[in-house]
């Protein structure tokens, strides 16, 4: 959505809009995105925003915050309500109490923030429940409307809940407590099945009660400032296209590191295992953006379509093409970090991985032969999310004499820091100041903490705020999800099957050397580990 | 252990060129002599007692001193028409010679090595005489070493030819090699230019001509090849293809100030456009050469220059600053200069748009600009690159499309940097676009102090590195694209465009730039 100032368009407009009010029909789920538009800022219209199990993490974590945050910034209806639904008993003032320890006024506009945020919590509800019972959602559907007070209404339910209860919630919420005259949406978030078969049983059960266009799969990488403009790099700047080819990409790496482990938590986690809590999904998608070809434009389908385009060009992932780890106890300076399976959570003898890196192909004209490289760990040295794309070496180089290190290790390399500390920047070579001539890499930079002195929206703000918006652009498709999974699937299938085991490494290491010899095998060097980095 | 001292300089501190081509038998025997330990170099700086020799030629010997990257045995003379004893030399230069900043220790001690070594001779320019007593003098420090000679014709062009004569007939070395530098005005056209070079060659071999042009030695012009040639991710858009333009730009922020004697007679074109600007372009639009060996680099060049059509008065602009009051003080019209005369028509600013006609450049405007008395100081090169074809964003901007290309900036001087500008989303919710820069500031990444452009040239002309010096038919390629323009512009008496001191120059420049769709990088924004 192209808005000026990047808040909701409809803040400005209601006055010029305050007219239409009688035109108002239950509008077509195509029209869904246009009404949202046009109607938001009339007093008519309302959003309600459901958040289903309101006293999980990231309901507090994430959830809350990030709507707050659209309200501070003006970017929410002028009339909406936001519901917190649990199986828990809890007054509309007990749960206030716990969001508000976790709402947090950006640092740049502390002006009024306690007042809005009083406004806010006044604006909180919470409704008990069980996941699956339609007289709990019809309960919450009267006290919705009540609420709602004859607007038009539009509802968006946050499934914050186990994947177990998914459908159950959605069965009940859209039998029960969907809107009748305006829109309704969930939102459903990772993860979505553990396989092809059970993400496709996942899809057939949502698709029962609800429409594809109703359905906003979260993939919150998505909402990240700098995979947003990954796009934005390649298609609005003239010197970036021309090398966005396998005539002078050598290959693609996608990094994403976490310098903790399960930490008491890894119950969910020890289900799926890092190839599906962050490869299949967050680094894929980056992947399919970074690769697709230019869309026909901006709009969701367009883009989406191209991905998916991507994704069924690539070739299923080989067994030998990936490495797993497992992270083992190590003692630092006297503090002893524990294992893996140290965690109480996680059944002893576990073989899931915390730590993989893959060589995926995309067999299409762009990039035929370019190694794509995957690595994501837990407990590793370091905390970050990056893509690197490492170039071709100049080929008939004229100062190859004056290089002292190997040329293959002097190429251009682009790196986008997706987190923490938000930065692009292009390796370069260049000659080092002073009579003589001598080469060096230099970096020519752009790191946003000194470009940008605002703060960087959370990417649930974004995310949540899309979908209010209709603006599908940053959220799963169907056919995408499939696809996702039918590269990842007999890959999985195998790893459980042979009972492959998962090299260990130190807790706190850079990972297992596996990853350096899979590299190699494709003639990669990781950008990560190199020592000027 | 000369052996090792040499083989030190090549390796460690990076003083050593890397690419001493050593075809030429006269530096063959250096390099052989110098490994003996029988060889030593006289440095005679003709014309002492100018402000060149004073304020960048000596300070420039002593920091190559400094650094080890002289040979082990040397002499530095000072030669002028005033009478001075070493002592008095020698105190004329140690009041400019400073220490690097990051570099001081010892510095007081080599200072006095250094000035131990240099001496003074007092003769005529055109005296034969006098350049053979200069010669005994030089063989006594010599003393029987294989001799290496280097002249430094800091002086006045209408003396250059007696100097090199009597230099060249009396004081040149007899079993080492005798080099001569000189510096612009290499003639003030076609014609004045190929008669200097007719003259020095009866005394000179074109290999013993270093014509130097010292922006050739600035570090971010010497940076531009390897950005070039060392990158994958540049050359692919260094063609008409991805180019729009290319803008050299050169800014004083001060005039003549009273020296405008010399200056009158040639003009901003003759005195920055002709040489340094040209010569930039040349490295910035050549093909690749063969290899980094001078004779191909200036090759290259010269193709360049010849591929490129004659400079024509419709796409130059001329201007001349006049007087300015701000904030209570005044200052002064190039007129008011008292050395220059009242009614000159002479252009202390240009802009000019050439073109070059090969495969390569076809149609790409290259933009100049120079000009004395601006509001800033500076040197830059910026390339604009042609507009995203069928922009997926084109929605989401504000300003005009044709304002948001990319653009790689190289910036000469001052505060060396080079950053490309690109298009990204402005961070928060919605889409905003944006122009930042990926940048690279040289004071940032490098903390080191940048060697002065004499430092790298003196030292190359002492290596018979010919790389970053013009040759014959360089300057004669680059004289034919001025010389009708400026013939044309002093014959219709063309009356430059009057600009305030201290502003942006005359509004003419942009009325230029706009008829081949150009808009000047350096005004658009901060």
């Amino acid at each position: 959505v192209v808005v000026q100032d990047g808040s909701v368009a409809t803040e400005s407009s209601s006055s010029e809009e305050a007219k239409d009010v009688g035109v108002l029909t239950i509008p077509s789920l195509e029209a869904d995105k246009v009404v949202a538009e046009s109607d938001g800022g009339e007093q008519l219209s309302t959003v309600s925003i459901t958040v289903v199990g309101a006293s999980g993490d990231l309901a507090k974590k994430k959830i809350f915050p990030a709507l707050f945050a659209l309200y501070y910034e003006g970017c929410l209806p002028e009339h909406f309500t936001i519901f917190g639904y649990a199986r828990s008993k809890m007054t509309d003032a007990e749960l206030r109490v716990m969001v508000s320890k976790t709402l947090t006024c950006r640092i740049d506009k502390r002006a009024n923030c306690g007042e809005k945020m009083e406004e806010f919590l006044k604006r909180c509800f919470y409704h008990s429940g069980q996941y699956d019972s339609q007289e709990h959602f019809v309960a919450l559907d009267e006290k919705l409307k009540e609420h709602e007070g004859g607007r038009l209404s539009n509802r968006l339910f946050y499934l914050s809940i186990p994947p177990n209860i998914f459908v159950d919630a959605v069965k009940c919420a859209s039998s029960s407590a969907s809107s009748v005259n305006g829109w309704t949406r969930v939102i459903v978030e990772k993860p979505f099945g553990r396989d092809s078969k059970t993400s496709a049983a996942l899809t057939k059960s949502l698709k029962q009660y609800l429409e594809e266009d109703q359905i906003f799969r979260i993939d919150h990488y998505l909402g990240k400032e700098l995979v947003e403009n990954l796009s934005v790099l390649r298609f609005s700047n003239l010197i970036f296209e021309p090398l966005w080819s396998r005539q002078y990409i050598r290959n693609v790496q996608f990094i994403f590191s976490e310098d903790f482990g399960t930490e008491g938590r890894g119950g969910y986690f020890d289900n799926y295992g890092i190839i599906r809590d962050i490869m299949q999904n967050h680094l894929l998608q980056i992947l399919a953006l970074f690769a697709m070809e230019t869309p026909v434009s901006l709009d969701a389908e367009d883009i989406r379509n191209e991905k998916v385009k991507v994704l069924r060009s690539m070739r299923p992932i080989k067994l030998e093409d990936v490495v797993i780890g497992q992270y083992k106890s190590h003692s630092i300076g006297g503090v002893t970090y524990p294992s893996y399976t140290d965690d109480k959570t996680v059944p002893k003898g576990s073989l899931t991985p915390t730590f993989a890196a893959a060589a995926l192909f995309i067999d299409n004209a762009r990039w035929d032969g370019v190694p794509f490289l995957m690595k994501a760990g837990k407990a590793l040295n370091t905390r970050s999310a990056e893509i690197r794309v490492q170039f071709r070496h100049v080929p008939g180089n004229l100062y190859n004499r004056n290089s002292g290190t190997d040329r293959d290790q002097t190429t251009n390399e682009l790196v986008i820091r997706v987190q923490p500390d938000e930065a692009i920047y292009l390796k370069i070579n260049n000659k080092v100041p002073g009579l003589g001539m001598r080469l060096d890499q230099s970096n020519l930079n752009l790191l946003y903490s000194a470009r940008y002195s605002k703060e960087i929206p959370d990417a649930y703000e974004r995310l949540l705020l899309d979908a209010i918006e209709g603006e599908r652009r940053l959220f799963i498709r169907s056919d995408e999800l499939d696809a996702a999974w039918a590269l990842f699937t007999p890959l999985l299938k195998e790893i459980e099957e042979k009972k492959t085991t998962p090299e260990f490494y130190p807790y706190g290491s850079r990972g297992p050397v596996g990853a350096h010899y899979l590299a190699a095998k494709h003639k990669v060097q990781w950008g990560d580990l190199s020592l000027d980095q | 252990f000369f052996a090792e001292k040499h083989s030190q300089l090549d390796t460690s501190n990076g003083c050593a060129t890397n690419f001493a081509s050593l075809q030429d038998s006269g530096d063959q025997l250096t390099e052989e002599h110098v490994t003996k330990g029988e060889s030593t170099l006289s440095i005679t700086v003709v014309g002492a007692s100018g402000d060149l020799a004073k304020k960048k030629i000596f300070p420039a010997l002593f920091a190559l001193f400094y650094e080890g990257c002289l040979p082990q045995d040397f002499s530095v003379f000072g030669y002028a028409r005033t009478k001075l004893t070493h002592e008095e030399l020698r105190d004329m230069i140690s009041s400019t010679l400073t220490c690097r900043i990051d570099q001081r220790e010892k510095c007081g001690d080599k200072m006095e090595q250094f000035l131990k070594r240099c001496f003074y001779h007092s003769g005529q320019y055109n005296s034969e005489e006098d350049f053979a007593e200069l010669n005994k003098k030089l063989k006594e420090k010599e003393a029987g070493k294989i001799s290496n000679r280097l002249y430094y014709l800091s002086i006045p062009p209408n003396i250059f030819v007696d100097v090199v004569r009597c230099a060249s007939l009396r004081a040149s070395s007899e079993n080492g090699w005798t080099r001569v530098i000189v510096e612009k005005p290499f003639g003030r056209d076609s014609e004045s230019s190929g008669e200097l070079t007719r003259c020095l060659k009866q005394y000179l071999t074109e290999e013993q001509i270093f014509r130097i042009d010292h922006y050739l030695g600035k570090e971010l012009v010497e940076n531009l090849s390897v950005l070039r040639f060392s990158n994958l991710v540049f050359e692919p858009l260094w063609s008409r293809n991805y180019i729009r333009n290319v803008q050299l730009i050169f800014s004083e922020d001060f005039g003549t100030e009273g020296r405008g004697g010399y200056f009158d007679q040639y003009g901003i074109i003759r005195d920055i456009m002709q040489n340094h600007l040209l010569q930039i372009l040349a490295l910035f639009a050549m093909e690749t050469p063969v290899s980094l060996d001078a004779e191909d680099i200036r090759s290259e060049k010269v193709k360049v220059l010849r591929s490129m059509k004659p400079l024509r008065l419709e796409d130059v602009v001329v201007g001349q600053y006049k007087g300015h009051n701000k904030g209570g003080k005044t200052y002064p019209g190039y007129t008011d200069d008292p050395t220059v005369p009242n009614h000159s028509l002479t252009p202390t600013f240009a802009a000019a748009a050439m073109f070059i006609n090969n495969a390569r450049w076809d149609g790409v405007p290259f933009l100049m600009k120079a000009g004395k008395a601006l509001h800033t100081r500076g040197a830059e090169i910026r390339v604009q690159f042609r507009h995203v074809p069928g922009n997926l964003y084109k929605k989401s901007f504000a300003t005009n499309l044709d304002n948001a290309t990319n653009e790689l900036v190289i910036r000469v001087q001052p505060d060396e940097g080079i950053y490309l500008r690109i298009n990204n989303k402005v961070p928060g919710l919605g889409m905003r676009l944006d122009r930042s820069d990926l940048n690279l500031l040289y004071r940032s990444r490098y903390p080191r102090e940048i060697p002065d452009a004499y430092e790298r040239l003196l030292l190359d002309a002492i290596e018979g590195e010919r790389r970053l010096f013009i040759r014959s038919d360089e300057l004669d390629a680059a004289w034919d694209l001025f010389t009708p323009a400026l013939k044309e512009l002093e014959e219709k008496k063309i009356i430059p465009e009057l600009y305030p001191y201290g502003s942006r120059g005359p509004v003419g420049a942009h009325y230029l730039a706009s008829k081949y769709n150009v808009r000047w990088g350096d005004l658009g924004e901060a």
